[in-house]
């Protein structure tokens, strides 16, 4: 009886229909890779802005900002970077917190990320309506709303993904060995600081 | 190697090291604009 058992699930196995199992790397988890390529994508997205930004400037050897008396605002901008630095340092609050069963870390770590990047999009849309020059007026004002704006809209998923990973801290997920929904949205969230740290020292700064 | 995409424990250092070197390479410019 039992040797016809296994000769059963010998002829199960042979009998196999559908695709094969899909191949899972041991190397890098299927997360990870999913967001290394998205990653990989968004820098040469943020490329292609840089590539125009560069070639008025360098290429063409136009005139930056200040340009027909329009000014761009270092101060407010800078203060906006600060703001978007900080939430780097709380994001990874929330996630040593996640990892060390401090929920309360977790979760204050996580909305003071979110609202910090809030407070940042929050001065860029009112940035946006106090510049007194509109992206069509010079080729300078397109690229300068092409990339902040490029910029902009990066940080507004990163938000998305923000609310996601505090709602469910706060309704209780998240454990010390499963927190991959607040590690992989603060990968993205760090990506979106370093951009912008390239956005402000270049259109900004230099 | 830093890999900043292995986790967010190395994305938030990879972070650290771009602002460093991003703040010293834009106040040298800085400084070089303003000497020059």
């Amino acid at each position: 009886m039992e040797s016809a058992s296994i000769a059963a699930d010998v002829a199960h196995d042979d009998d196999h229909h559908g695709p094969p199992a899909p191949n899972v790397s041991s190397r890098v988890e299927a997360q990870f890779l999913g967001m290394l390529l998205f990653i990989i994508s968004e820098v040469m997205l943020f490329g292609a802005f840089f590539t125009a930004y560069f070639f008025i400037r360098v290429v063409n050897g136009d005139q930056w900002f200040p340009v027909h008396g329009d000014e761009l605002p270092k101060l407010i901008a800078g203060f906006n970077t600060a703001v978007l630095i900080s939430s780097s340092f709380t994001m990874h609050w929330a996630l040593e917190g996640a990892r060390n069963e401090n929920r309360n870390a977790m979760r204050v770590g996580l909305l003071t990320t979110f609202l910090l990047g809030l407070t940042f999009l929050t001065v860029q849309v009112n940035e946006y309506v106090h510049l007194g020059f509109a992206p069509h007026d010079h080729a300078q004002g397109t690229i300068f709303y092409g990339l902040t704006g490029l910029h902009g809209a990066h940080v507004f998923v990163g938000l998305t993904l923000l609310s996601f990973a505090t709602i469910r801290a706060f309704r209780g997920h998240f454990t010390p060995k499963e927190h991959r929904g607040v590690e992989v949205p603060g990968i993205y969230w760090h990506f979106v600081d370093v951009m912008w740290i390239f956005v402000y020292s270049t259109v900004y700064l230099l | 190697m830093l890999n900043p995409l292995g986790s967010e424990q190395e994305a938030f250092r990879f972070l650290v090291w771009v602002a460093v070197v991003v703040g010293v390479l834009t106040a040298i410019v800085l400084v070089v604009r303003a000497v020059s």
